[in-house]
């Protein structure tokens, strides 16, 4: 039926340029002077056809199953759906969708097999209803455009303008994006906080998750104080940047000062290299490799590591960030002018004396912005700790010890079967509020250093 | 090409601090510099002036081998300073540098504190073995370079936030601060306005006492006033050097002529 | 040189001098130490680059190969219906295969030797049989794979001298796979299974198609999403949004955008996509929604970088003829930046194909053993399989994840590689 649709509205819109772009040329050929040209006149049928087709079509895909679903739910029998809590509803739902779809598993009741037939007729009512509207809306701009078809008619001008609408949209949708990732955060957020109070999370130095087995035994037996995962997640973040720092910018500053070109022109894609490895090639490393070395290197010495220590999910992500710092402090150093290069060697200072006392320091914001940036990453990043780290929470700072991370939690809170009305579900929603508000806060301050530092040297 | 005999009749009257023989630079493929031969003489100003193209910067750059860091470049020939060939693989150009001073077109303090810039060469070369020695050069640096007085209550505030003549002055003074022998200025009051130009004029006067310098300047006026040697380059070569009078006087080249007499720039 | 004497502001020093020397010769070291720092931190990050590689290469070669055994199976009728081969008892028909393999095996060791083949063998069967039901009553020659732990064996990851009773196959075991090889019935070919299958809980079987295809819809979502959306805001914010504080805030939110953690995306998709639109769990599609909101705006920084570098001399000969503002910018500026809006969009696409977090929360982890039709079909990506297979416990998962994330990289090498040839090929320098 979405195919009817789409074959539907497309025919429309080529018939609407055919037909208005003939009539502007009927026109002109009767010896009318047009102001815009044939073309302009049909691609204005055009997208006064497709324009609102698309949008309504895209709608009611996206609507629909939601509106079918809550109909269908709806007009089940009365009493069916008393006294169950809502995982069980979710789940009667999900049977009566796989009926539909005439995957039938045992017996189910006859009010379940009556839903199914019931929301099948209704799918195939709303497609046909989404044709005819589309057809409707079809006819109407066609029966609109083709009367605009005159003479004086600014043509080009309405098409610049739809265009131009359409421009303005487009870059609208990250604003959307924002505002839906902040609204949803939030709101899944608020639900959370009605079961556990705000200062409870904020506060609280333990996070045991525990699913609750009865419905009325909620957050009882479950503690969700986020301090101790923002730990854990700071002590990797630590080891992390504390590797990557001194390697990313000794790199930078090797090639930016003493690499011959030809050194240079090969190094520098290979670390590129490291920056374009997926993380959870990392994380695979990190398990396969990375800890178990780690743990043996620490029986020699006869110190305990725990299996998934916070130092294997550090390091590895400290050779994720390598290339990234490495390519900031680069950026940063060759924005600094040459002529402070110059005046540095020519007061017969060396090129370690030039770089470490003119170069590096006047470097040291664009490279703090970067190491930032970093930082934000480290804290964000997910797949490396989801494989490597661990799922206990607990208030240490020994990088030794295996922690947790905010991203550990909200992958492993949300992996596998969600409702959105345990406090499980939506804890995994204010950790990552939480996570979102403090990237973001990190991205706004090192953006603006790197902004103010470029400006600086501009 | 010159009265060589002139040149080497001033010898006699003060010593010659650094001479250049059959000097040719390359860059790439381009031949920058061609068969240059020149004496310079110390407490002395000479002033290389020529058009725009002409090498005089170029071969300023050599002589304190700043030309080094860039790839392409490649020199040949002698140029000695105090006798020694300073292209010599016995010296090292980071010492050369502390001996050669620099100061360049546009001025170019560290983002640093006014004291700090000046105690920077001091400090890398080890030139004072305390603190008091240390602001005892920054002071006579300074005040060598006639910012003393305008400086002396905010020296920690930052160089870079100078206008642009004391920022000169202040370059000036950092490459003062090291005590070399020879003082390179390429052209250094392209960047000012006339009055802090006078400034640095009367500061290159003072300083002739002391050291050598070479200043780089497409303005004729400006060699007339400051130097007392003048070398005129055109096309990569070294067309009349000789004393400035004479150089705006009575030129023996064509070329030169033209060039002062406004034909050629 | 020697010390001159002069009313220089400091006396000119004596540069020769040893202490002089010495000190030179002390910050040519440190400059030496500071290089050779650097040159160490670079080569640490390549070891790192050396090791990981040679982790997944070694590890995963073995991958790319299979141990198979070729069997005689005998159909009996007994077993197998004619009327209805499809519901013949082929785990009986297996075994009975394997008693005639080793005539002289006991009856308790059947239980064992049955385990030497894959459990796909008895469907393989049960597929030939359905397909020619004349087959009942002969015996025919299967070539299926050995289970895992016997391909372990064959391609030497068991220690067959250490402690009996501290690995998964016992020395019996040992010694029939060593009669089958003696027999000439085990050999190792190519494992197109690893691309030809889907998911499967035993490792000898499981393959990546499923999980290609389900990468191919989320990128191909994701493309005609990103695209299109990224360029029209780029050229609006580029060539015409006026310079005010709505475009200013668009400008930031883009760059922010970019910075947000990519597992904050998948709450986005799983709170909106999922929860309040009800759009289907681990499909390829909502995998692919989700992976154009990130992209977005590595597509859109790209297209404005790409539309900056045509010179204005263009824009302007083009204004001088009359033609509209869009005209020029659809007309001329556009095809000359596509190259570089293309490239852009190469590597935006590169690095929503190795993303793994939005999927895991979306569920694209699921375990789906049939490779999705649709996009709307539920299925896996590449990334999220090597994270389902780095989780599995069998030894065999341990080199099929190596040879997935090979296969990862694979892709991940031809589309950066397509990006520098556009590039190259096309971009011009002005």
């Amino acid at each position: 039926m979405t195919g009817f649709a789409f074959a539907l509205l497309l025919t429309a819109a080529l018939a609407g340029y055919m037909m208005n772009r003939q009539a502007a040329v009927t026109l002109r050929d009767g010896g009318q002077r047009l102001h815009s040209l044939g073309m302009f006149h049909g691609l204005y049928a055009l997208l006064a056809v497709l324009v609102p087709a698309i949008i309504i079509v895209l709608l009611w895909l996206v609507l629909q199953s939601t509106v079918i679903n809550r109909l269908v739910m709806a007009g089940l029998p009365d009493g069916v759906l008393d006294n169950l809590g809502s995982g069980a509803i979710q789940l009667i739902k999900a049977e009566i969708q796989s009926i539909s779809q005439g995957r039938v598993f045992g017996d189910p009741e006859q009010w379940k097999m009556d839903a199914a037939e019931r929301m099948n007729s209704l799918r195939a009512a709303s497609g046909w209803l989404m044709l005819l509207v589309v057809a409707a809306v079809s006819a109407a701009a066609l029966f609109v455009t083709r009367r605009s078809v005159r003479a004086e008619f600014r043509a080009r001008q309405a098409v610049e303008g739809i265009t131009m609408g359409l421009l303005i949209s487009c870059s609208l949708v990250a604003i959307f994006v924002t505002v839906g990732i902040v609204l949803s955060l939030v709101f899944e957020s608020i639900r959370f906080f009605q079961m556990v109070p705000i200062t409870d999370f904020l506060f609280g130095t333990s996070w045991e998750p525990q699913i609750p087995i009865r419905e009325d035994q909620v957050a009882a037996e479950g503690a969700f104080g986020w301090l101790p995962v923002i730990l854990g997640t700071l002590v990797i973040t630590f080891v992390a940047i504390v590797v990557a720092v001194p390697v990313g910018l000794m790199s930078a500053i090797y090639l930016n000062e003493f690499a011959s070109k030809r050194f240079r022109a090969i190094a520098k894609p290979v670390l590129e290299l490291l920056a374009g490895i997926p993380t959870v090639v990392y994380g695979f490393f990190a398990i396969l490799t990375v800890a178990p070395a780690i743990r043996a290197w620490g029986a020699s010495l006869g110190l305990p590591i725990a299996p998934n220590t916070a130092l294997a999910a550090g390091s590895v992500m400290a050779v994720m960030l390598i290339p990234f710092i490495s390519s900031f402090a680069d950026d940063a150093l060759s924005a600094v002018p040459r002529s402070l290069r110059d005046g540095s060697m020519a007061l017969g200072a060396t090129r370690a004396e030039t770089v470490t006392k003119v170069l590096f320091p006047a470097a040291i914001p664009g490279i703090v912005g970067g190491v930032l940036l970093a930082v934000s990453r480290a804290i964000g990043e997910t797949m490396i700790v989801v494989m490597a780290a661990g799922l206990i929470a607990k208030m240490t700072i020994n990088p030794l010890d295996s922690v947790t991370t905010v991203t550990v939690q909200i992958v492993t809170l949300l992996i596998g079967d969600t409702s959105f009305d345990s406090p499980k579900t939506l804890a995994a929603f204010a950790l990552g509020l939480m996570l979102f508000i403090v990237t973001l806060l990190i991205n706004i301050v090192a953006l603006r250093i790197v902004r103010k530092y470029r400006e600086l040297y501009d | 090409m010159y009265d060589i005999n002139r040149a080497e009749s001033a010898v006699t009257q003060q010593d010659i601090k650094i001479s250049a023989r059959n000097v040719q630079v390359y860059y790439g493929d381009t031949h920058a510099i061609k068969d240059v031969n020149v004496e310079i003489l110390d407490k002395t100003v000479t002033a290389f002036i020529g058009p725009s193209g002409c090498g005089k910067s170029t071969f300023l750059r050599c002589i304190n081998r700043m030309n080094d860091s860039i790839d392409i470049a490649r020199i040949e020939g002698q140029i000695r300073l105090d006798g020694q060939d300073i292209y010599d693989r016995k010296v090292d150009p980071v010492q050369l540098r502390a001996r050669v001073g620099m100061v360049f077109q546009k001025p170019n303090p560290f983002p640093k504190s006014i004291y700090d810039n000046v105690a920077y060469g001091p400090k890398i070369h080890g030139l004072a073995r305390n603190k008091a020695e240390l602001d005892e050069i920054v002071e006579k640096s300074l005040r060598g370079s006639a910012l003393w007085n305008e400086v002396k209550d905010r020296l920690l505030e930052p160089g870079t936030g100078l206008s642009g003549g004391q920022q000169q002055r202040l370059c000036i003074a950092r490459a003062v601060a090291t005590a070399p022998e020879v003082l390179l200025m390429d052209e250094p009051c392209s960047a000012l306005d006339p009055i802090a130009t006078g400034q640095v004029e009367e500061l290159i006067e003072q300083l002739r006492s002391q050291f050598s310098v070479v200043i780089v300047t497409h303005s004729m006026q400006q060699a007339a006033r400051v130097s007392q040697k003048t070398a005129f380059f055109h096309l990569g070569n070294l067309v009349e050097y000789g004393e400035t009078d004479d150089i705006f006087t009575k030129p023996q080249d064509s070329r030169t002529e033209s060039y002062i007499s406004g034909r050629i720039g | 040189m020697t010390d001159q004497t002069n009313d220089a502001p400091q006396a000119s020093h004596g540069w020769a001098s040893p202490e002089f020397q010495n000190r030179l010769s002390r910050r040519r070291r440190s400059e030496a130490i500071l290089k050779g720092v650097g040159l160490g931190a670079i080569l640490f990050a390549f070891l790192m680059l050396g090791i990981l590689l040679w982790t997944l290469i070694s590890g995963g070669t073995q991958a790319f190969r299979q141990t198979h055994i070729t069997l005689d199976v005998p159909i009996s009728a007994e077993l197998v219906d004619a009327e209805d081969p499809s519901r013949g008892n082929y785990r009986n028909v297996m075994n009975e295969a394997m008693q005639v393999t080793f005539p002289d095996a006991e009856e308790g060791d059947l239980r064992a030797l049955s385990g030497i083949v894959s459990n796909a063998a008895q469907f393989e069967v049960r597929d030939r049989i359905v397909a020619d039901p004349s087959l009942i009553g002969q015996t025919i020659t299967i070539k299926v794979p050995v289970s895992d732990p016997y391909d372990q064996l064959n391609k030497g990851n068991v220690d067959t001298e250490s402690d009996e009773t501290m690995r998964r196959l016992n020395d019996a075991a040992i010694g029939w796979f060593q009669q089958l090889q003696d027999e000439g019935r085990i050999s190792k070919p190519i494992n197109w299974a690893l691309i030809t299958n889907a998911d499967s809980r035993f490792p000898e079987l499981a393959g990546l198609k499923g999980a290609i295809i389900g990468s191919f819809y989320a990128l191909l979502v994701c493309f005609l999403i990103s695209f299109p959306l990224g360029i029209g805001a780029a050229i609006y914010l580029e060539e015409f949004a006026p310079k005010n504080r709505l475009s200013d805030v668009i400008e930031v939110n883009i760059n922010n955008l970019a910075a947000v953690p990519s597992v904050v995306f998948g709450l986005l998709a799983l709170a909106v996509f999922l929860g309040w639109f009800g759009m289907p769990r681990s499909a390829p599609l909502v995998g692919g929604m989700t992976l154009a909101l990130m992209t977005m705006p590595t597509i859109i920084i790209a297209t404005r970088a790409a539309l900056k570098a045509v010179p204005p001399s263009i824009r302007e000969a083009a204004l001088g003829v009359g033609a509209s503002k869009q005209q020029v910018v659809f007309g001329h500026v556009l095809p000359l930046a596509m190259p570089g809006i293309l490239t852009g969009t190469i590597i935006g696409l590169a690095q929503a194909l190795g993303e793994t977090a939005p999927l895991l929360l979306i569920g694209m982890n699921a375990f789906v053993t049939a490779a999705p039709s649709t996009p709307l079909d539920a299925a896996t990506a590449l990334p999220t399989q090597i994270f389902i297979w780095a989780d599995s416990p069998e030894r065999g998962f341990v080199s099929r994840t190596s040879a997935a994330i090979l296969v990862l990289l694979g892709f991940l090498v031809m589309m950066n590689a397509l990006a520098i040839f556009l590039r190259n090929r096309f971009e011009r320098r002005w």
